[in-house]
């Protein structure tokens, strides 16, 4: 699946200043991609544009009108009225029911079933709720911070098992973990802390899109790790 | 055990009211036409309290009445008030406007047109409750709970009625507050409508013992109306914590409907 922006112009109701003024961006599924930045550089803004969460002020957000866009983020929470097990049933289409067992038990998710949305730890909300995401027919999933609250040996193994899952599937991968995203990502979308009024504000690098059953040099995970930290930071001499 | 700690505060605080009185009367030396001693209260009480006992239960009675038509009435203009389209905005603007003229101010006008029965005290118990329910209600059902609609949303399953059942749910508690609070509320506006012009009820009784300059009378009255408002304020937060218990353990999801 393509997605394109073309001279995007975002200003939230009130702002002085523009989140984003003349952006072009896209990117081409399928595969697992990320979007990276430091805190307020407009990752979850260009999110929701792409999702329709919100309207440009300007410019245009290009793809195929029959795929469909989703977009998650880690503060969701299910109606308290159900399970665990009895909301994700009954949000599962029923095609879709031996997918949803794999991901319970792949995802640890199993033994909370029966619990109460609220009496869950951070951790375990953020799975259940990728989890309640994955069974719904989707061509990209953006997934803004879901798994903040995962510790890094269940996340790593949350993202290969996605990897091997879906691979037809587009994923835009929203995180503050340069480690996480350099291992996993096909490319890094990164939102540099510069002047909202450039077009080429986000930079593109190479992330070693890790599959599961291997494991990426650490070295180059370093190396990749750097040129993230750079672009972000806005010294990074090579944009694409 | 709710109702008989309830019970035990409003008679404690009304003890000490009496007390205070008393105390009044003796220091000042208060004759027992103004203030009546105890003896008396009691002979008024032995005389009146059956008769006063089923004027306050009228009163109770319509009160609920009143109450509950207040609280259908502020759902049904709140689902219209909560909607981002003109009826939605009109409803909002007309009552935000609308609460903020004494409702009491308009009784008069509603004996002369309705008379001084039942539909009268019935209407002006509801007007007194029904706009504060009406500006909670639509503050609440306006408000998005986003972080729990936003996966129904952007799956598409998204409808009123589950729109409703989240911010309900989500607001139960603050609906059970306006509710309860409402519900002394009503007791007011049917207690000011009965002394105002109607011919039953307490409010009524007070009139009359106020035309006699009957302290006693008065004090009967008083303690009646306490111990019913207590009552019936218990009796509704009892219902809220029913309400509540069900809802949290339910097993059955209002989606699943759909």
């Amino acid at each position: 699946m393509q997605i394109a922006c073309r001279n995007l112009h975002y200003t939230y109701p009130g702002a002085d200043f523009p989140v984003f003024s003349n952006l072009d961006w896209s990117i081409e599924g399928p595969g697992f991609f990320s979007l990276f930045g430091l805190s307020g550089t407009g990752k979850s803004t260009l999110a929701k544009l792409i999702s329709g969460e919100l309207s440009p002020g300007q410019g245009e957000i290009n793809y195929p009108k029959t795929r469909r866009i989703l977009y998650t983020h880690n503060t969701e929470r299910i109606p308290g009225w159900d399970t665990v097990g009895e909301h994700l049933r009954s949000v599962t289409p029923t095609s879709k029911t031996s997918l949803l067992n794999h991901i319970l038990k792949d995802y640890g998710i199993r033994t909370y079933m029966e619990s109460r949305f609220s009496g869950l730890s951070m951790g375990q909300k953020n799975r259940i709720n990728l989890a309640r995401y994955l069974v719904q027919e989707f061509d990209l999933l953006i997934a803004d911070e879901v798994l903040a609250n995962v510790d890094e040996p269940t996340r790593n193994q949350i993202i290969e098992r996605l990897k091997t899952l879906f691979p037809q599937k587009t994923f835009l991968y929203i995180s503050h973990n340069a480690l996480e995203v350099a291992r996993f990502s096909r490319t890094i979308h990164v939102l540099s802390h510069e002047s909202t009024a450039s077009a080429n504000r986000i930079h593109k690098t190479d992330g070693l899109d890790q599959e599961e059953g291997t494991e990426a040099p650490e070295e180059l995970v370093q190396e990749r790790v750097y040129a993230i930290l750079r672009s972000a930071a806005g010294t990074n001499e090579s944009r694409l | 055990m709710k109702t008989l700690k309830r019970l035990f505060q409003f008679i404690s605080i009304y003890a000490t009211a009496l007390g205070l009185l008393w105390s009044a009367k003796i220091i000042y030396g208060f004759s027992d036409y103004l203030i009546p001693p105890p003896l008396e209260v009691l002979q008024v009480t032995i005389q009146n309290g059956p008769h006063y006992v089923k004027a306050v239960l009228n009163t109770l009675a319509v009160a609920i009445a009143g109450h509950m038509f207040a609280i259908i009435l502020a759902t049904a203009v709140g689902l219209v008030g909560r909607l981002n389209t003109w009826p939605g905005n009109l409803t909002r603007t007309a009552a935000y406007n609308l609460q903020a003229y004494p409702i009491v101010a308009v009784a008069p006008i509603i004996f002369l047109f309705l008379g001084d029965g039942l539909i009268s005290r019935l209407l002006i118990a509801a007007m007194i409750c029904y706009f504060p329910l009406l500006l909670s209600f639509i503050g609440i059902l306006a408000k998005p709970v986003e972080e729990v609609e936003h996966f129904f949303r952007i799956t598409g399953r998204i409808n009123w009625r589950l729109e409703l059942s989240i911010r309900t749910f989500e607001n139960l508690d603050k609906i059970i507050t306006v509710i309860v609070g409402s519900g002394t509320m009503a007791l007011v506006g049917t207690i000011i409508a009965e002394f105002l012009a109607a011919t039953n009820g307490i409010g009524y009784i007070i009139r009359k013992a106020l035309y006699q300059s009957n302290l006693a009378k008065i004090l009967i009255a008083l303690f009646l109306i306490g111990l019913c408002s207590s009552m019936y304020l218990t009796f509704i937060e009892t219902i809220g914590a029913w309400i509540k218990t069900r809802l949290y353990g339910t097993r059955s999801s209002p989606y699943k409907q759909i």
